[in-house]
């Protein structure tokens, strides 16, 4: 038998609290948390790229991707009230608890990346998990090539972590080309879907890696549009989305395939997603 | 290597009931069937008694199961978590091979992934373990093909085989032994190796055609499955049959795919319950916005047969999921059981291409 690892919270929630929710976009709300147990908020380490179970409790949990970097960010969830569970978090506010689990899944692959360009697109609330990584490697800047972001959501009201991006946006040595998808009026940025982005950004493929996270049209258009200009399959990082019961490899759920999203991924390369065998 | 008298069963059973919550087969009185359950009393476990039509694996895996209960009052933001343990130590006795088998896949995949699964692992580290060797196969069985019978190798604290006028009675561990002294056992003579073996062997001899032709086809079938082979219409025909009523799972000591959801009691605590699921069920995969990557049955159902009969899904038992226990082509309203897959399959493999 397999010893429980300590680092990971795989049973019994540990109970946090909610310090300050602010809303993000329509129906999605950022929730600023810290931990009951002042040695758990010490010790709960996560990598980027990860996730955790979040319990509201009367309702359940679900599975939720970590927007925070692991150095000098504030510990939050960004999250999109689409049904039970995740309705009942946006009827809380601050000062009420909530239960994590975890961390789980791999997180992404910094050390393999070190000394690239990085391309990150992101569409709608795709920038979820892309935003620790992008804070990560904005840490790190010296160790990467040119940055680009390319985001794209359907209107200004739908772009997320705005206070972040203009902050990105004033950063130096980070390219950021910011699209909605049709004009709108007040509207003086980009127009368009978020591949056409690619064109105009003149993003490099040599020795070059891209973080694709959005829904699956977008990203089967980023895909196309990468690929086409050269850009290798093992080259482009995604993160997977899969109906999840317990985050720690036994309901069997998340599989795709022989592959659990939960503790294989949730990150795969576009080499590995082609062979998991079944859709995404 | 001990002997049981036969007389001295009822001994052997209210040794085990002393200490353990006792399962086993019993007879249920209007159907007829065998059933594994709680034994109403140590006499009412039959270990003459045909296979049983459920699984023991409820004993590790219950139907439903609180893993955790809490209490929040938003007002007061008082907060209450509790894991009871409220596994108390069970014994399963009368364990056919196949069933046990199936345990020890659960034991891989709970306890030697990356994680362990400490409901699991509560349930199981108490138990009590006493298997009984098949000395006729039933009608339905095929753990000859599937290497998983007649008679259980490992995995148990004590191993019963029927010898005619005694058990002879097998130890795996020290609890077994401790049972044996316990119980004032003879050790048993030089012969009983070969005596065991010898019914072994009778037990083997009397599988049917059926099962020992399959022998050859279901590694034909685990090859076409890992490498893909397995044409599209196959699973088409496979799909189009499924009723999605989820029986196939239930019934299967290797199946333990399981639901979670938290019930809310009018002003009480809330219980968190791990219920069983299955794979051929629509809202498994199913995701918020009714996105679900597998909507076709056809997609679905065959999950079933590659969590069963891939080598790359078997890594996480160390060996095939399906153990040959034959009741998942008793239940099948479909007629869609693993035997019936593995034939058509088969037909795939043998009948000229038009
Ligand atoms: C690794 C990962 C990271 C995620 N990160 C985020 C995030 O940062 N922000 C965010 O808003 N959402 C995120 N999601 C999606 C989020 O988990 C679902 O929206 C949520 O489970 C829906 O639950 P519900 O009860 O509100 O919805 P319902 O529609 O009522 O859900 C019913 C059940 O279906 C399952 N389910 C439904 N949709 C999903 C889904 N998309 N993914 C997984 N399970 C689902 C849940 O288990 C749930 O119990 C993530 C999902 C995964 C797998
Ligand atoms: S697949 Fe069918 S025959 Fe094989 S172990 Fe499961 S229920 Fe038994
Ligand atoms: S028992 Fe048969 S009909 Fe029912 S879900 Fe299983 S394969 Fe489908
Ligand atoms: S979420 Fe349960 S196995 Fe992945």
């Amino acid at each position: 038998m397999n010893e429980p690892n300590p680092a990971v919270i795989t049973t019994v929630p540990t109970p946090a609290v909610i310090e300050e929710i602010r809303p993000e976009i329509e129906d999605v709300r950022t929730c600023y948390f810290r931990f009951e147990d002042p040695e758990i908020e010490k010790s709960f380490a996560v990598r980027s790229g990860q996730f955790v179970m979040c319990t509201v409790f009367g309702a359940g949990e679900f599975a939720v991707s970590l927007p925070w970097s692991p150095e000098g960010d504030r510990r939050h969830l960004s999250v999109r009230a689409v049904g039970k569970v995740t309705g009942a978090l946006a009827r809380l506010a601050p000062g009420d608890k909530i239960g994590i689990r975890g961390p789980f899944g791999n997180g992404f692959p910094f050390e393999a990346i070190k000394g690239k360009n990085i391309i990150y697109v992101a569409g709608g609330i795709g920038i979820i998990p892309l935003r620790s990584s992008i804070v990560h490697v904005l840490l790190h800047r010296p160790e990467f090539g040119r940055l680009i972001l390319l985001y794209g959501a359907r209107a200004p009201q739908d772009l997320m972590y705005r206070d972040k991006i203009e902050e990105w946006r004033r950063t130096e040595g980070f390219e950021t080309h910011i699209t909605i998808d049709r004009p709108r009026p007040g509207w003086t940025g980009e127009t368009g879907f978020v591949h056409t982005l690619i064109e105009k950004a003149k993003v490099p493929v040599e020795n070059t890696v891209a973080f694709v996270c959005g829904p699956p049209i977008m990203f089967n258009a980023v895909i196309k549009e990468l690929s086409a200009r050269g850009l290798r399959d093992d080259c482009i990082i995604s993160t997977l989305e899969r109906h999840m019961k317990c985050g720690i490899g036994k309901c069997q759920h998340c599989a795709i395939g022989r592959t659990l999203v939960c503790t294989d991924g949730p990150v795969f390369t576009y080499k590995q997603i082609k062979t998991l065998g079944e859709q995404i | 290597m001990y002997i049981l008298p036969k007389a001295d069963v009822p001994r052997l059973l209210d040794a085990i009931a002393a200490r353990y919550e006792l399962f086993g087969p019993v007879v249920d009185p209007i159907s007829g069937d065998t059933l594994f359950d709680r034994a109403s009393a140590p006499s009412a476990v039959r270990l003459d008694a045909p296979i049983p039509v459920n699984t023991p694996k409820f004993s590790v895996f219950p139907h439903f199961e609180r893993i955790l209960t809490y209490r929040y009052d938003r007002a007061s933001k008082a907060l209450d978590i509790r894991r009871e343990d409220l596994v108390r130590p069970k014994a399963l006795v009368g364990v056919r091979s196949c069933d046990l088998t199936g345990l020890l896949c659960f034991d891989r995949f709970f306890l030697g992934q990356e994680f362990v699964d400490e409901v699991y692992r509560d349930h199981r580290r108490k138990m009590l373990i006493v298997a009984n060797t098949c000395v006729r196969p039933f009608a339905q069985c095929f753990c000859v093909c599937t290497d998983s019978g007649p008679a259980a190798v490992e995995g148990f604290d004590v191993n019963l085989t029927d010898l005619g006028e005694a058990f002879l009675f097998e130890t795996g561990s020290d609890k077994g032994r401790g049972l044996a002294s316990e119980l004032g056992l003879a050790p048993a003579g030089e012969h009983a190796a070969r005596d065991r073996a010898a019914v072994v062997n009778r037990s083997i001899g009397l599988f049917d055609g059926q099962a020992v032709e399959n022998k050859a086809w279901i590694s034909r079938a685990v090859n076409r499955l890992t490498t893909g082979f397995v044409k599209p219409e196959t699973w088409e025909y496979i799909g189009q049959q499924c009723f999605e009523c989820g029986a196939c799972s239930f019934v299967c000591p290797s199946c333990s795919c399981f639901n979670v959801q938290d019930a809310a009691t009018q002003a009480g605590p809330t219980d968190r319950l791990r219920t069983w699921d299955s794979c051929s069920f629509e809202g498994y995969s199913r995701m918020a916005g009714e996105h679900n990557p597998r909507r076709p049955i056809e997609d679905r159902r065959n999950k079933r047969f590659f969590c069963k009969l891939s080598y790359s899904q078997s890594k996480k038992y160390l060996r095939p999921g399906c153990v040959g226990c034959g009741r998942c082509a008793r239940v099948c309203p479909g007629d869609i059981g693993l035997p019936n897959v593995v034939t058509a399959i088969r037909r795939e493999i043998t009948e000229p291409k038009p």
